[in-house]
């Protein structure tokens, strides 16, 4: 595919990929905020507050523990790299990716598992008992999620006859080549929605806005941080969260997405992924509220409704045809 | 109606027939013996809608009435009598499980995957709109019966024995449109009276050994 | 090829003898012997890469006097991959070993330690370059005899004689196998030699080549390490000194693998039935999965690399097995990904799995304990072990930009491409065997993240981890490499790629190497590009330029005040070593959800202080897990074979006159039979 573009265009269209990534993911994460202050009946920060918290977290003099190593100090940044590199492997507004040649779903998949084992370092290395315990946690909950997204990818990649992600959402759009049954697509759909939450720290897996030692997973790994480093893995965890939300919207319902280069269809690929991503963010704040968060050794049978979601969608494939 | 071709048609009764697996997946999931119920009457909701599709698009009216009959015992009746027992044993979950949910999850999708392949030389040979879902109804009979032999509650029991009752209402109208009318009469009667002598049964014991756990049961030899 | 050969053997030869010509020297013994090992070594990578480029095999043979036996030695494909791996991991280990031998001068003997090494290793040069039915059983048994003597280098601790005594044992009883696999290819082709093995001038029937596929898959098998026949990994592997370690589990695992191929591939002529590679990927997929889930479990550092390397032995037999189903059902193409795959995985095994025991080795010689729970903190006062230790850690988890990353993603792609295949089983048995694997990588990872947090982060746990020093420079000089390798091979793949397909044509005659590689080389494209593609290096670009981004972000908001330093909070108290998670308190989450195939049993005795039940003076905490297959399958068979040497005692009575009487009844019923 990169041989329809030139080397200047891509490099735009990707670092425009990048801004829009980094600028709206706060927007998202504020959102759902919203979306919960609103069904506790209060009025709640505002959309933009995450904005500011980053700014002033960047600005805040980080303190660092003395029983810490380099791993500690290094991990934002390969947290932060590793979230944005997936990122940009997900088509946003745009179905031909530039970047399409450089990693499929698995290399996605890998990548961000990449930031999740610096991060399961990081919380053992301040060698508090918070740390190990959320690094002890997140490392079951990351064991059981990958089975159930490999089973849904694939389920998803026979559809679609590619695992390029770019490939699926560019063929979806068009409606070209495709099986037009929506069981297996509706199975596939309903995993990666369960592995999505799961991944991103969202109830009913664990609670993002709690510290307290019995229910906190994502929270204790990055207890000890703050200041800057702080910043760079608030502003990480936003973009999994958003980048999640573009694999949902994008691979499964891509209508809307721009097809061609053309000016208009850039902008109005750029605001239905805004409207998608907003209504996503809008289900997943409701969802929060509706539920509680599982016991820890709870989240195994949902996740293994998961699995078997994804599975069936793998069945359904091969079995039901016209 | 010309946009609902026979291709279309298949593919919406394809997604009922699907829908009826997840929420037999979603039951065996489920440990709240409410949750259940209302799962059940979920289930019994979509199976009349496909059925009541397959009657329109094969035009054969009998259907409709056993359709109608399923909402009104499977969607009112009877979730309503078991929703009663539940609140007034006070029973509310499943607690201690021989086969816990994830390795049941994994035979149940094991078991869909046995009936695929049972039914694969007879798909062939079935009716153009509804072959696939003959395999999805011995999958929900399977499913039904193994949660039957892994579950402990009474109520968890009856619900999978009749899981395995829409199971068989699904295959009948997947196999051959339907079964004759006064067949599916029957089994209908048949069946609120079981699920009467259930609760009933249920109560008695209660009253016995103040749980309706029925492994209790092998204590009335002593 | 004559020439660097015999350089070759004369190099180890002389590594061989000489080093016990000094006694009581131990500096020169070790030099000597290492440095002799390290130049045959480099001959052999050289001989590797000529064999490599070759476009064909290069032979050679000298017979012997007894019959049946001829050394003949050939170089193809296959045997040049092979001979480069254990040549490049030879020579790292040789470095490291200059180093690490140290520690025993003046316990043991080093020229014998030296010796035996040099012999080790040419005994797997032999085996991979034999071309002979004998001969290869002399180099495999040399092979086995020399590891053992390594094995028990410390004999003098019982728990090192029980493990080499059981490695001898399960080395020999695959032996047998492999030498009933071999009388059964004679029966066919009349002739030890491997020509005649290729080109049999009976070909055997079904049945005796479904034996001969069981018996190579268990002979050979006992030797991989593959799932039930791993049990003697755990034991062996820790009992020898580390860089031997690194070599049995890098290097002399794999020479099984190259067995494998060889007779599958080359003497079957890569005609087999679908069900024999399903065997293969049943076997792989369990072998992984079981393999990383008791490596979760281990404390020993060097028991959980080599359950660790049964992890990927199963993973380098999916890929395998995969390649062996396609190729059944004549889909060449997808057979040569699984192959390339699977190859591609047993060259970044060794390097990493080698780098890896180098790593565990330097904790050793440093800590003199090789127990997890002791160590701690270990990153500030062993940098360099710590960072190369992480680069493995890394490389083993398959995360990009390393080299596990690219072969793992690449048998993930050959399990995917199974949709194309006819029969509904296997389009349904690979997904949920890619399912499996996704199970093993990520328990590799969490195996991983806590070998490394445990040994290297926080605070020490033990005074010997108190008082650690960095090791050596060749030890480090010899990890060092290893990780560039590691890096190498992972950014550069595309490099790699044509030598793999070198090897898997010359397995099963289709190159698949201009369909591999798109963008001119800059991303593997597994047989189709639209399917799927990977850019190794654009990654590892994109990796670093948004570590760049990130860095310009926090300059751009004003992050610039320097960092302050303070304890880490523990609810008031100070801070301890025993305040932080332990290995045990790390997998017990894992522990629980899959305690269906642990079984664990756990004791926990308190005593109270006399006062009163509220507080406890001393508690002691013991998990056991229900070692399986011990229980369920080696027991039984023990007793089984107990109690018939038992039950034939009887014949042995103790008395002279009988032994007397048997003698006679036999010979005059001989007599009479030839009649």
């Amino acid at each position: 595919m990169i041989k329809d573009q030139s080397i200047p265009q891509a490099i735009a269209l990707t670092l425009a990929q990048a801004i829009v990534l980094l600028a709206v993911s706060p927007a998202i994460v504020g959102l759902i905020k919203k979306v919960k202050a609103r069904f506790q009946c209060r009025q709640g920060a505002g959309i933009l507050q995450p904005y500011a918290d980053l700014k002033k977290l960047f600005r805040k003099q980080p303190v660092v523990s003395t029983t810490t190593s380099w791993i500690f100090t290094a991990t934002p940044y390969i947290v932060f790299a590793s979230t944005v590199t997936a990122g940009l492997l997900v088509p946003i507004f745009v179905s031909q990716m530039p970047l399409n040649f450089a990693g499929n779903i698995i290399a996605f998949v890998y990548l961000l598992a990449l930031g999740t084992f610096f991060l399961i370092l990081a919380g053992l290395d301040a060698g508090s008992p918070f740390g190990g315990m959320g690094s002890s946690r997140e490392a079951i909950v990351a064991s059981l999620t990958e089975p159930a997204m490999i089973m849904a990818i694939f389920a998803i990649a026979l559809t679609a006859g590619s695992t390029n992600l770019s490939t699926i959402v560019h063929r979806t759009a068009l409606l070209e080549g495709i099986v037009t049954d929506p069981s297996p697509h509706l199975m596939a759909l309903a995993a990666v929605f369960i592995v999505a939450l799961a991944e991103t720290g969202r109830v009913p897996v664990d609670n993002p806005a709690t510290h307290l030692e019995l229910t906190m997973i994502h929270e204790a790994m990055v207890l000890e941080y703050s200041g800057r480093y702080l910043a760079l893995l608030e502003w990480a965890s936003a973009i999994k969260l958003l980048v999640f939300l573009t694999l949902i919207a994008n691979v499964f319902a891509p209508w809307g997405i721009a097809t061609s280069f053309t000016p208009m269809a850039l902008s109005i690929g750029l605001a239905v992924y805004l409207v998608k991503v907003a209504g996503l963010g809008l289900l997943i704040g409701t969802i929060e509220c509706m539920f509680a968060k599982l016991r820890l050794f709870r989240i195994t049978d949902l996740l293994g409704v998961a699995f078997i979601l994804a599975l069936l969608g793998l069945l359904f494939f091969y079995i039901l045809r016209s | 109606m010309s946009w609902l071709t026979p291709h279309i048609g298949t593919q919406i009764v394809d997604f009922g027939s699907a829908m009826l697996l997840l929420t037999c997946f979603a039951i065996v999931a489920q440990r709240r013996l409410s949750a259940c119920v209302d799962l059940f009457a979920l289930q019994s909701l979509f199976l009349a809608m496909t059925a009541a599709l397959v009657a329109f698009l094969t035009d054969t009216p009998h259907i409709y009435i056993a359709a109608a009959l399923t909402v009104v015992v499977k969607v009112i009746v009877i979730p309503r009598v078991l929703k009663g027992v539940i609140e007034r044993l006070n029973v509310t979950r499943e607690l201690v499980m021989k086969v816990n949910v994830p390795a049941s999850l994994l035979i149940c999708g094991a078991l869909v995957m046995i009936a695929f392949f049972i039914t694969q030389p007879i798909i062939p040979f079935g009716h153009l709109l509804t072959r696939d879902s003959l395999a999805i109804a011995l999958a929900i009979v399977l499913i039904g019966f193994f949660t039957m032999i892994s579950r402990q509650k009474a109520v968890t029991q009856l619900i999978a024995f009749l899981m395995m009752e829409n199971g068989l209402f699904l295959g009948a109208t997947a196999a051959t449109y339907g079964m004759p009318l006064i067949v599916e009469l029957g089994v209908f009667f048949d069946v609120l009276v079981a699920a009467l002598i259930a609760g009933i049964y249920t109560n008695r014991l209660q009253d016995a050994f103040d749980s309706v756990d029925t492994t209790r049961l092998s204590e009335l030899k002593e | 090829m004559a020439i660097p050969l015999f350089l070759i053997l004369v190099g180890y030869a002389a590594g061989v003898l000489l080093p016990l010509c000094f006694p009581a020297r131990p500096r020169i013994q070790n030099l000597i012997a290492h440095g002799l090992a390290a130049v045959a070594t480099m001959g052999g990578i050289y001989l590797g890469m000529v064999g490599l480029l070759a476009p064909d095999p290069l032979a050679m043979s000298v017979s012997s006097t007894l019959p049946l036996l001829t050394f003949a030695v050939r170089l193809d494909a296959l045997s040049s991959f092979f001979l480069l791996m254990i040549s490049l991991v030879g020579l790292a280990a040789s470095i490291y070993a200059v180093g690490y031998v140290t520690e025993w001068y003046g316990r043991i003997s080093i020229g014998l330690l030296g010796s035996l090494y040099n012999a080790f290793l040419l005994s797997m040069t032999l085996v991979v370059l034999a071309d002979n039915g004998f001969f290869f059983l002399i180099a495999w048994e040399l092979m086995s005899l020399f590891s053992y003597f390594l094995v028990v280098t410390e004999h003098e601790k019982s728990d090192v004689r029980y493990a080499g005594l059981f490695y001898l044992i399960m080395t020999h009883i695959g032996t047998a196998f492999i030498i009933l696999t071999f009388l059964l290819l004679f029966q066919g082709s009349g002739s030890f030699s491997f020509d005649a093995f290729r080109d049999p001038g009976h070909p055997l029937p079904d049945n005796m080549r479904t034996m001969a596929f069981v018996l190579a898959l268990i002979g050979f098998g006992t030797k991989a390490g593959i799932v039930p026949l791993h049990v003697w990994l755990p034991y062996a592997h820790p009992a020898a000194p580390s860089h031997i370690s690194a070599l049995m589990s890098g290097v002399m695992i794999k020479t099984a693998i190259y067995a494998l191929l060889r007779v599958y591939f080359d003497f079957f002529g890569g005609h087999f039935p679908w069900w024999w590679g399903f065997v293969v990927l049943l076997i792989g997929a369990v072998s992984a999965l079981l393999g990383v889930m008791y490596a979760l479990m281990e404390h020993d550092l060097k028991s959980l690399l080599a359950y660790h390397s049964v992890e990927n032995i199963g993973i380098i037999l999916l890929g395998i097995g995969a390649g062996m189903i396609f190729h059944s059902y004549d889909l060449d193409e997808l057979a040569a990904l699984g192959l390339i795959a699977g190859l591609y995985h047993t060259i970044n095994h060794a390097v990493f799995k080698a780098l890896l025991f180098f790593g565990a080795g330097s904790l050793l010689y440093a800590t003199h304990t090789r127990n997890m729970e002791e160590y701690g903190g270990l990153l500030r006062r062993m940098p360099w072990t710590g960072g190369c230790f992480l680069i493995g850690a890394v490389s083993i988890a398959a995360l990009p930009p390393t080299n596990g990353f690219v072969s793992e993603w690449l048998v993930f792609q050959s399990l995917f491409l199974s949709y194309q295949m006819p029969s509904l089983l296997m389009k349904f048995m690979l997904p949920l065997a890619a399912a499996m694997l996704a199970l093993t990588g990520v328990l590799a990872l969490t195996c991983f993240a806590k070998a490394f947090g445990i040994s290297f982060l926080a605070l020490p746990r033990s005074s010997h981890a108190r008082h650690a020093e960095e090791v050596p420079w060749p030890m480090r000089v010899g990890m060092g490499v290893l990780s560039a390798v590691c890096i190498a091979l992972g950014l550069a793949p595309m490099l790699v790629i044509p030598f793999l397909d070198h090897v898997s044509t010359s397995l099963i005659g289709r190159s698949i190497a201009d369909k591999m590689l798109a963008l001119d080389g800059w991303a593997l494209a597994p047989v189709n590009v639209e399917f799927s593609s990977l850019s190794s290096p654009v990654l590892g670009f994109l990796l670093v330029a948004t570590v760049a981004l990130g860095l310009a972000l926090v300059v751009c908001y004003g992050g610039t005040s320097p960092r302050r330093y303070s304890k880490t909070w523990a609810c008031g108290l100070n801070l301890t070593s025993r305040m932080e998670y332990s290995a045990t308190g790390f997998v017990q989450p894992i522990k629980r959800v899959f305690s269906t195939i642990y079984q664990p049993t756990v004791k926990l005795e308190t005593e109270f202080l006399e006062e009163s039940r509220y507080f406890a003076k001393r508690r002691r905490f013991e998990f056991h897990i229900e070692p399986l297959f011990q229980t369920y399958f080696y027991d039984p068979l023990i007793a089984f074979v107990s109690g018939l040497a038992d039950r034939m005692r009887i014949v042995q009575a103790g008395s002279l006159h009988l032994y007397l009487a048997y003698i006679f009844v036999t010979l005059v019923v001989l007599l009479m039979v030839a009649l």
